[in-house]
This record gives C-alpha cells, sequence and structure tokens, in this order.
C-alpha cells in the first residue's frame, strides 16, 4: 500500500469526470473505487482529497448528486455528469492529452527532435 | 463564471452550516459501511474490515475538515472567529480598549468631517449640466495689471457674434437689491444676467418658466424668477408664486418661476435672478467700465484649449478695431469649477495634509497601546504557537484585534463627523463657497469606511508582526519587552515629530492671523457702528431728494445722545469698490491705460466717522455743492500711483478718458489707505467724490457709519428711531460694529487657523499620551531594578532624573526630526502666511517649548511613581 501513489494534484477531477461518464451515477466510495481498479491499483484516492474534490466540482456545475440507495441497502449520496460536465470532459480530455504530448517532445531522447 | 457560481454557493455554505454538516457526517459514514462490507465480502471478519477500511479511508476527521474548507469559505470562518475572540479579549482590557477606540474615533471623525468639507468645497460637480464643459471668460490687460477681470459689456456682445467654439455665452452681474412689501424690507442678492444664461447653465426650473431672449433687454424686463431658498423663506413656498409680482428696490417685477433648490450661484445667500434690462445700445457702445461677469458652455468636441486659442484671436481683432478701448485687451478662459475653487484650494489642501498627519499620530498612538498590551500577552501568544498556531495566523488574529478596534473607532468617527458638520455649518464663515453644500454624503461615508478597514494595516501591522515573533514558552519576555520598548521610543519619536509639524504649521498661521488683525486698517474700529440703507427709487428719484434725506438723516442721528459724528458713504472699507473706471490726469499723455481708480462717494463727515486721518489738504465740507466746483479726496496709494509722491493738492483728473468731455476735478484732500480687498490686500487708488456733485442715480444704497461713546445697541437703537421717524418704510440692514467688520473679514483666516491649532492641539495631547503611556510602562516594568539601584544606594533625586530622561530621549529625538520636517514643508503653505516667513525662529523656538513642557508633564507622573517604589516589596515580588 506505501508504494501506491497519491492521485497528483489537478488530474483528481478530470478522473472523477471521465468515471462519471463512462460509469453512469455512482457514490463516492463507488468512485473511488472505480479510479483505483482504472488506475491498475496503481494509485490510492485519499477520501480527504476525493470530497472536496466532488463538491467543488458540484458547486462549479459539472456533476449533480442526489441521495440514493446503494446494493446493500444503504441511503447514499450518488453523482452524476451534468450536461456542462459532458463538456467540461471533452476539453479537459483535449488539454490532458495536448499537455502530455508537450512533456513527451521534452522528454524524448535527443535525436528524435527535429 | 463558474468560479462566481462557486463562491456565491460556498458563501451559501457559510450561512447554513447545520444543514451540511449532518449530511456530510452521513455521507462518510455510508461510504465507510460500503467499504467495511466490501472487505467482509473478500473474507475478513468484521472487526479486521472495519481497521482496514477506517485505516484505507484516511483520517475522517481530516476529511471532513478538507470538506468543511471547500464547503464553506474559510478565510471568513476565521475571520468571524478572530472577531469574536477579538471582542472578548478588548473586553477583558476595557481601558485599553476604550483608549484606543476613542483616539481612533478622533482620528477617523476628524479625516471624514474633513474630507466632507474638501467635498462639498472642491470636488462636488456643480449643480449644472455637463458642468465640466463651462468655462469662464475674463479679460486681461497687462496695461492695467489686470489679470482676471470682468467683461465690458460691448465686448462680451461681439464674442458671442464672433466665436464658434461656444454653444452659447451668458453673462450676470450680482446687485443689492431689496425686497419690500413683503413684510419686514430685506437685503437679496439680485443676480442680473442675460435671459440665455439659464440655457447655457442647462438648468429647468422647478416652476414656471426662464427668461426669454427679448426679456434681457428695457421694456420687457420687470420679469423675476426667485432661487429655492427665498421662494421657501421669503414666500412660505407659496406654490401660486408664479405670476405675483414683486417689489425689488422700488420696481416692481413679475415672478415667472423658481429655481431648483440645488440650484446656485457663486455665493449662497438668497438670490432673486433678474434680467439685466439694458438698452440694446449697451451691448454695441459699452466697451468700457467692464463689469459682466461671463460664463460659456463648449461645444462638443471643443477644448478649452483651442477654444482659448480662437477668443485669443476674436480679442486681437477688437483690438484693431477699438483701440480706444481695447488696446492690448486679451481674455482668458478658465473651467468654471476652477474659478470657484482656486481661491479656497490652498488652505483646503493644507488642513486636508494636517488631518491626515493627525491620522498617522492616531495610528501610531494605537500602535504603541497595543504594543504596550502585547507585551503583557507574550505567554498567550507563546502557547498559541506551542499548540501549533503559524505566525501568519497569530498575525491575522491580531490585525483582527486591531480591525474590531477600527470598526468601533470608525463608528465612532462618523457619528462625530455628523455632528462635526452641525457644528461647522454654523461657523464656516460665509466667504467660503458651497460651503452650505457640506453634507455626509455616499462619497463621504465610503471614504470613512475605507479609512476604517485601512487603518488597521498602518496601525495594526507593526505590532502584530512585532508581537508574533516566535518567543518560546520558558523566554520570559525580558529581550522581547527591551526590544518592544525600542520599537515603542521610535513609534513616540515618530509622534512627537509629527506633532512638532503641526504645531509649527498651527503657530505659524495664529501669529499670520494676529499679524492681520493688528494691520492698520486705515480706520479705526472702535466705538462706531455702521448699517446699510436702501433709498427706494420712487420716493428718492431725484438725486436732491436723496442728498437731502441723507443730511437730515445724519443730523437728527447727530442729535442723539452719545453720537459723536455721523457720515455717509456708498462703500464702507473692507467692502470692495463701488465701482472703478478709467480716469486721465492733468499733463500726462492720453491713453495713459494704467489710470484705473476705484470710486466712492461720501458726505463731509464719512472719515471722521470712520477715524480716518486726513494727511493732507482739507476735508469735504457744506460748500462743496452741486453748483461749486467739482473737487475730490483721494487716499494715499493714488497720491503715489499716480503723482509718483508729488504733493497732489491742486492736481487735476478727469474721470474717463482725455478726450471725454467729463470735467477736470480738482483734489482737496489727502486721507489715509483704507484697506478696501481685505486685510492682507494690497490698498487700490480710490478717489471720494462729495455726494452732492456725484450724480447718484435713484435707487441709491449708502452705508452710515456712526460714532459715539455709548455702547454699540445704543448707538444703533438712537439710528433707528431717528431714521423711522423719517420715513418708517427705510429697513437698516447690515448691522455691525466696525470692529466686527475687521473681524468678519479675517473669518476665512480664522477658520483655517482654528483648525489647524485644533488639530495641533490634538497632537500634542496624543504625544503626551504616547509618552507617558511609554514610560509608565517601562517603569513598571523595570520595579525590580529600580529597587535593586535604591538598595545599592541611588537617590531619590538621581532615579527621578533617570527616569525623566528616559521618557524625553524620544521626545528630544522627535522634536529634532520634526523641526526639520517643519522647515522642509512650512513653505508650501507660504501663501496662507501673512507678515511671517515660513521658517520664523520664534515659532519653531515656542513650539519646542511647548512640547517640551508638555512632554515632561507626562513624564513627571510615571516618574514620581519610580521613587516611590519600595525596594523590599520590589524585590520580594518577583
Amino acid at each position: 500500500m506505501a508504494n501506491k501513489a497519491d492521485v497528483w494534484q489537478g488530474t483528481l477531477a478530470l478522473m472523477v469526470l471521465k468515471t462519471l461518464q463512462t460509469m453512469g451515477p455512482l457514490h463516492g466510495y463507488g468512485i473511488a473505487r472505480r479510479i483505483e481498479q482504472t488506475s491498475g491499483d496503481q494509485l490510492s484516492v485519499n477520501y480527504g482529497t476525493l470530497y472536496p474534490a466532488l463538491l467543488k466540482l458540484e458547486q462549479e456545475g459539472y456533476i449533480a448528486s442526489e441521495w440514493g440507495v446503494s446494493d446493500n441497502n444503504r441511503k447514499a449520496k450518488y453523482y452524476r455528469l451534468t450536461r456542462a460536465g459532458q463538456k467540461q470532459v471533452a476539453k479537459e480530455a483535449r488539454e490532458w492529452e495536448q499537455a502530455t504530448a508537450i512533456i513527451a517532445r521534452f522528454l524524448a531522447p535527443e535525436e528524435e527532435r527535429s | 463564471m463558474r468560479r462566481l457560481r462557486a463562491l456565491f454557493l460556498r458563501l451559501g455554505g457559510f450561512v447554513q452550516k447545520q444543514d451540511w454538516e449532518r449530511d456530510m457526517a452521513a455521507e462518510l459514514e455510508t461510504n465507510l459501511q460500503l467499504h467495511i462490507a466490501d472487505k467482509v465480502r473478500a473474507g475478513m471478519s468484521p472487526g479486521d474490515a472495519r481497521r482496514a477500511a477506517v485505516l484505507e479511508f484516511g483520517s475522517i476527521a481530516s476529511a471532513k475538515e478538507n470538506y468543511r474548507d471547500r464547503k464553506s469559505l474559510p478565510l471568513l470562518e476565521t475571520l468571524a472567529q478572530d472577531l469574536r475572540y477579538a471582542a472578548r479579549t478588548l473586553r477583558k482590557n476595557p481601558g485599553f480598549t476604550m483608549v484606543a477606540i476613542l483616539t481612533l474615533g478622533l482620528g477617523i471623525g476628524a479625516n471624514t468631517a474633513m474630507f466632507s468639507v474638501a467635498q462639498a468645497v472642491l470636488w462636488r460637480p456643480l449643480p449644472y449640466a455637463h458642468p465640466d464643459r463651462l468655462v469662464e471668460i475674463s479679460e486681461t490687460n497687462p496695461l492695467k495689471r489686470w489679470t482676471h477681470t470682468v467683461v465690458a459689456p460691448a465686448n462680451f456682445a461681439d464674442w458671442q457674434k464672433m466665436n464658434t467654439v461656444f454653444i452659447g455665452i451668458g453673462a450676470y452681474d450680482p446687485t443689492e437689491v431689496f425686497l419690500t412689501g413683503e413684510g419686514e424690507p430685506q437685503r437679496l442678492k439680485g443676480i442680473a444676467l442675460t435671459a440665455n444664461l439659464f440655457e447655457v447653465l442647462g438648468v429647468a426650473p422647478l416652476l414656471g418658466r426662464t427668461f426669454r431672449n427679448e426679456e434681457t433687454f428695457e421694456g420687457k424686463s420687470r420679469v423675476a424668477i426667485l432661487s429655492y431658498n427665498l421662494w421657501q423663506t421669503g414666500f412660505a413656498g407659496d406654490p401660486h408664486i408664479v405670476g405675483r409680482s414683486v417689489s425689488l428696490t422700488g420696481k416692481t417685477y413679475d415672478v415667472v418661476g423658481v429655481m431648483p433648490s440645488a440650484f446656485f450661484f457663486p455665493g449662497h445667500d438668497k438670490q432673486i435672478y433678474i434680467p439685466f434690462g439694458f438698452k440694446p445700445s449697451i451691448f454695441v457702445e459699452h466697451r468700457r467700465p467692464h463689469y459682466l461677469n461671463v460664463i460659456a458652455r463648449l461645444r462638443d468636441g471643443v477644448s478649452l484649449a483651442q477654444a482659448s486659442r480662437q477668443m485669443t484671436g476674436v480679442a486681437s481683432r477688437l483690438e484693431q478695431m477699438y483701440p480706444d478701448t481695447n488696446t492690448k485687451m486679451g481674455v482668458r478662459l478658465d473651467g468654471f469649477h476652477d474659478t470657484l475653487t482656486q481661491e479656497k484650494r490652498p488652505a483646503l489642501a493644507m488642513l486636508l495634509s494636517a488631518v491626515c498627519v493627525l491620522f498617522l499620530i492616531v495610528c501610531s498612538n494605537v500602535a504603541n497601546l497595543q504594543l504596550g498590551c502585547a507585551a503583557a500577552r507574550v505567554r498567550e501568544f507563546s502557547i498559541r504557537q506551542a499548540l501549533g498556531a503559524g505566525r501568519a495566523r497569530l498575525v491575522r488574529q491580531l490585525l483582527t484585534e486591531s480591525l474590531a478596534l477600527s470598526l468601533a473607532g470608525g463608528a465612532l468617527g462618523l457619528a462625530l463627523a455628523v455632528f462635526a458638520r452641525a457644528a461647522l455649518l454654523r461657523w464656516i464663515p460665509a466667504a467660503i463657497p458651497r460651503y452650505a453644500e457640506l453634507r455626509i454624503d455616499t462619497w463621504v461615508v465610503f471614504f470613512g469606511a475605507a479609512i476604517t478597514v485601512l487603518a488597521p494595516l498602518l496601525f495594526g501591522i507593526v505590532p502584530a508582526l512585532a508581537s508574533s515573533r516566535a518567543d518560546s514558552l520558558r523566554d520570559r519576555g525580558d529581550t522581547g519587552s527591551r526590544r518592544g520598548r525600542s520599537l515603542r521610543n521610535v513609534l513616540v519619536g515618530c509622534e512627537v515629530a509629527l506633532s512638532v509639524v503641526l504645531v509649527v504649521g498651527a503657530g505659524l498661521l495664529i501669529r499670520s492671523l494676529i499679524g492681520l488683525e493688528n494691520v492698520d486698517p486705515g480706520f479705526n474700529p472702535d466705538h462706531a457702528v455702521s448699517f446699510s440703507l436702501a433709498l427706494p427709487e420712487i420716493r428718492y428719484a431725484k438725486s436732491e431728494r436723496t442728498v437731502r434725506t441723507i443730511e437730515e438723516i445724519e443730523s437728527r442721528i447727530r442729535t442723539e445722545a452719545g453720537v459723536q459724528v455721523v457720515g455717509t458713504g456708498m462703500v464702507l472699507p473692507l467692502h470692495g469698490t463701488a465701482w472703478t473706471d478709467d480716469a486721465s490726469v492733468e499733463g500726462h499723455a492720453p491713453g495713459d491705460y494704467e489710470r484705473e481708480l476705484r470710486h466712492n462717494v461720501v458726505t463731509p463727515d464719512f472719515f471722521r466717522a470712520t477715524g480716518t486721518r486726513l494727511i493732507r489738504g482739507r476735508s469735504l465740507n457744506g460748500f462743496d455743492t452741486e453748483k461749486s466746483p467739482p473737487v475730490t479726496l483721494v487716499n494715499e496709494s493714488l497720491a503715489k500711483n499716480y503723482f509718483r509722491g508729488a504733493d497732489p493738492i491742486g492736481k487735476r483728473i478727469k474721470f474717463g478718458l482725455m478726450q471725454d468731455k467729463d470735467p477736470w476735478v480738482t483734489v482737496v484732500g489727502m486721507v489715509a489707505d483704507m484697506k478696501q480687498d481685505g486685510m492682507a490686500a494690497r490698498v487700490e487708488p480710490e478717489v471720494y467724490v462729495p455726494l452732492t456733485q456725484a450724480d447718484a442715480e435713484g435707487g441709491l444704497g449708502v452705508s452710515v457709519v456712526v460714532r459715539g461713546s455709548c455702547n454699540p445697541d445704543a448707538l444703533i437703537a438712537a439710528a433707528r428711531r431717528e431714521i423711522h421717524a423719517i420715513d418708517k418704510d427705510l429697513a437698516l440692514t447690515d448691522v455691525t460694529t466696525l470692529r466686527d467688520l475687521v473681524h468678519n473679514s479675517v473669518g476665512d483666516q480664522r477658520f483655517r487657523t482654528t483648525l489647524l491649532a485644533g488639530f495641533a492641539g490634538c497632537a500634542l495631547f496624543l504625544a503626551a499620551l504616547g509618552v507617558y503611556g511609554v514610560l509608565a510602562y517601562s517603569v513598571a516594568q523595570r520595579t525590580r531594578e529600580i529597587g535593586v539601584r535604591m538598595a545599592l544606594g541611588a537617590s531619590a533625586a538621581q532615579l527621578f532624573r533617570m527616569v525623566l530622561r528616559d521618557g524625553m530621549r524620544p521626545v528630544f529625538a522627535g522634536s529634532i526630526v520634526g523641526m526639520a520636517g517643519a522647515y522642509a514643508v512650512t513653505g508650501l503653505i507660504q501663501s496662507l502666511l501673512f507678515g511671517v516667513a515660513p521658517v520664523d525662529p520664534p515659532t519653531y523656538l515656542l513650539t519646542f517649548a511647548i512640547l517640551a513642557a508638555v512632554a515632561l508633564a507626562a513624564c513627571v507622573v510615571p516618574a514620581a511613581k519610580a521613587i516611590r517604589v519600595d525596594p523590599l516589596v520590589s524585590l520580594r515580588e518577583q
């Protein structure tokens, strides 16, 4: 467990949005689990960072929440993507790809650059 | 946008805390349970599963903390928390809190009040449409030393025709009119004007209409518009006033309108507006004398400079066309607002700076008090730091305490400003234009609020930084307090230095005021009263009738007991001039333009009544009649300027140009220079023509001076009795003693001097408070040391001296810095000084003496306390 990396600052929001896009409405625990699974268990999601991130996304209107019932019959808060959230996923994904592409060029071996 | 939305939601979160706290707890709990359930499904025992889940989950407390931070605004939360804490701390220390709040209230109140004065007099836009497009046009003439003078009617009319830069040009001329037939006759400011002036100013009437163009001229001009003030006070706000007729100085006018209450002309008396009523020929022929005030509105897109260029061209064309009258006659354009305010600007700028300095003193004083308090709280801060409060957190908390103080001080200050407004309105001399508009408006409140919020940064930052410095628990504050003490001494030094600047400034102004009041006014202000009379035109149409009435009034008052001498003149000393005109001196080249002189019309006893010395020749007398050869008296300035010091008696002057047909007038006497425009102003050449020989047209306003040995009220009562015996409708107005005349003529200077002296007094008091505070504290802290010294044999006198030395050291240092500062800045108020140089050794010495005395007094109490220390008790104490 100690060798799992914490989620990098700034990327958690995109992960949450993308997770909700693929999975549909989920509660906080489900989101955390799913992110860990998707990362091939290389990431661990701390609730101390997840909840403020969810709250921020909600305050910004990218996700919405409502109370529902979980598989084990408990009252749970479910988060789902809003329309603004859909657009935001696309936008952030594009930006992320751009950013990684740029960084990749820097990290590429000297001779490959032209 | 999204951020804004989030901010609002967080603000909401701050307000409804209860609801979401519950939700958050429920949500976290659910997730924990889900987590445990997963672990159990994976085969763990419920107990292990729970432990593992909690471990993986991370600290619930910290999750909640993070959640809270995001849900609400943490800054706001801590601010509210700190404010509550600050209020508690301050309540526990009522002495400090009271003094700090009072001091801050004084500083903020004084600043807000001063700001409201400057706002009313200097900054608030004039009550006209687009006031920034209005310009005043005046005439200039280097030959007559005119830099800024009123305009001749024909020049004005030509400007109207020859310019393309103005939408309109209007003119006005303030005169005095007497309203009769509405109870007691009253004197009003009558503004005679061209009909288009209201249009130029862009102001619509409240009731009725403004003037029509043809009403400017004779024949149609018996119409009047009332100011709001006059309508309310003189006519009880009569809603049917339009269409009524009123009697002004014996002529009947139809009221056609009332102006709105915000409207005003320079000066703030009860005003009535009437058209000039000129013959059309006046606007064609009269290129002298000059008496119109001219206001124009710039066309859109035309700048002041462009307009100036064109008008200069117009003036030079007029110069070519009318060389007799317009040689070297130029024009000058100024923003209307500037011309109204420029005279008051230096004094107000000085007062504003002074009140800022006072504010700085207030701030250093409060900082000083806080440092004293903080020293007592070293332990509290150390504990807080030990418990994990960062320095920034401590600084923030201390600044919040400062804010709490400042908010209370600000509330007090605003109350003070409201009170000051009422006091100022009663007290500000009428010479300050627009003073009646003094209001606590939005801007004033905003200003007060702004300095209230900014003040904690000024006075709070130093104590906050100083006392939040890491002092560990075992440090008992000994070294910290020494550092604190030297910081406090620096602050006291600053206070002293700033006070010195204010006291020196006040000293200079006081010396100027005393100097002004002791200037020889050229007349004797003691034992004399004066009042104005308006002789209504209808009954006094013929000038012989006027002359005979005035002579009768004089002789009847003279018979009253206690009256020594009675004289009459058109213009009293210190009241400017009736009119000025060209004059020619026999034997000089024609067209010698330097000969512009002032006219006054007097009865023979005018000079004895005012107490003006006859220097040469003879005074006027009963033999100077309309049939005898024309004579005049002149003042010393005239003799000096016109005859270059030669004896003027027997010389002849013509009141007009050389080629005019006016008769030559012989100078028969020379009197001392009476002050005309104020005690500080240079006396201009003036002639005194006998009433019998003046072509006094009907409706003459004159002032009577009565000199006598009995008290002023008795003199006035006697005069009133006799005048009413002659004509009971004659009103005595402007009743005053000549002493008050002098007194009021320096009202403006007295106003600024009193204010600055008040500020300086506050500054001194605060500085003394600072000196006292630091010294008393240091004596209390050094009780043990003093006890040891005593035990070792120091005498009371030695200890007393030691404490005094400690207390006075920052005072001396501050004084020296302050003197240097005063030396640097008093040059800026040179224009406000009279008869005293900005660097005036007596003032500086006196300042130093006063300051040293006050500081010494502040030091004596702590020093006395020090020598009463009982060495045994003090040593046992610690």
